[in-house]
């Protein structure tokens, strides 16, 4: 009597087989004691695996508070290494060679540019700053708070390819990515 | 809060409150599962956080594939297998959480507690002998209950690769629980 390989019968406690091979098991094993008994032991080496299905007793929410705050903050890293890596607009342009496209570019960007100046705001800076109390500012060398005359500057150790976002509720981020250590840094200055 | 804002908005703004929102959401969704998955294929907390965030990460980064839910979270999977797999055959090991590692649970006695983490420890050795591949598809197959179809889906291969590394892996580990008995 020839057999099924192990692996067959490895499938086969497992349920794993196609229709076709799992007949020609099922027929074999109804004549063969010895394979039922391989079967059996891949059966009970499969069960013992259902001690994995519980978890460690962990306590998830400060886990997952945790790993959130981690998402966050390797995608805001993410964000400031690729924007250092971001080839210069000259060189895109460069590379930009479609004539047509170009042209509906610099019209779309003159309408733009129209559109801010017209609707640009009419208080000069320090009119408004004397007025309203605070001022947060990026400046070339850093982040700079001016609040009731006096000045904080958060500056930075590098000045090129800094990656600078606002936020709507008041606060001002720089990040940069330090060519020599390659270290990532994010600066987040808010008012209150 | 009265404050102006002055800004050089020529390189990056922050991303919009609505794909914060979705971002957030996904994650919310989908955090648990995602560690769940990767924690039975690494068998260590600690890694499986670290490489839970990882998988988030990576997925975030190609925010154009979070459009459909369905698909997101079938990619999100996929992404996390690939990315246990990779830390496998990287450190060549799995190893699991020390009994001391975990918090006290409050259901389980000292006695439960330390057979669990006996039986884990047998587990672990035969795991061992499995190669990163094989015991991510044992793991997708017996412990998670997926079928073959669904782990070829999420292991990038042939549903005919899934079987061989299934029932490779199965032939090994009852190997090693003969010779070695609990």
């Amino acid at each position: 009597m020839t057999h099924p390989n192990q692996s067959i019968l490895a499938l086969y406690a497992g349920q794993d087989l196609g229709w076709f091979t799992r007949r020609r098991t099922e027929h074999h094993l109804s004549r063969c004691r010895e394979c039922r008994g391989e079967v059996q032991a891949f059966a009970s080496a499969r069960d013992n695996l259902a001690a994995l299905e519980n978890l460690p007793a962990i306590s998830w929410k400060p886990l997952s508070a945790e790993m959130k705050a981690n998402i966050r903050l390797g995608l805001a890293a993410g964000e400031c290494v690729r924007g250092a890596r971001t080839p210069s607009l000259l060189a895109s342009f460069v590379q930009f060679s479609n004539a047509r496209a170009f042209a509906a570019c610099a019209s779309v960007m003159t309408l733009v540019a129209v559109g801010l100046f017209l609707q640009r705001p009419t208080p000069s800076a320090p009119a408004m700053a004397a007025s309203q109390g605070s001022i947060l500012r990026a400046t070339a060398s850093g982040i700079e708070l001016n609040q009731g005359g006096e000045t904080l500057s958060l500056l930075h150790v590098r000045t090129g390819d800094v990656t600078y976002s606002a936020g709507a509720q008041g606060s001002m981020r720089a990040g940069y990515v330090d060519s020599d250590t390659g270290n990532v840094t994010i600066n987040n200055l808010y008012v209150q | 809060m009265e404050a102006v804002i002055y800004a050089l908005m020529s390189e990056a703004v922050d991303p919009g409150l609505e794909l914060l929102e979705t971002q957030n959401r996904f994650v919310s969704d989908n955090l648990r599962r995602i560690f769940v998955q990767i924690y039975r294929i690494v068998g260590n907390v600690a890694d499986a956080q670290d490489l839970t965030q990882e998988a988030f990460i990576k997925a975030l980064q190609r925010q154009d594939q979070l459009k459909d839910e369905q698909k997101a979270a079938h990619w999100l999977s996929r992404i996390a297998t690939n990315t246990a797999i990779d830390f496998l055959r990287r450190n060549g090991r799995v190893s699991y959480c020390e009994l001391d590692a975990a918090p006290e649970s409050h259901d389980e006695s000292p006695e439960d507690i330390l057979l669990r983490s006996e039986q884990r420890d047998y587990l672990e050795d035969g795991l061992r002998l499995l190669t990163a591949r094989e015991r991510a598809a044992l793991m997708l197959r017996d412990v998670e209950g997926l079928p073959a179809e669904e782990v070829a889906q999420r292991m990038d291969c042939s549903k005919a690769t899934v079987r061989s590394h299934i029932a490779n892996a199965r032939i090994k580990l009852r190997r090693y629980m003969e010779k070695r008995k609990p």
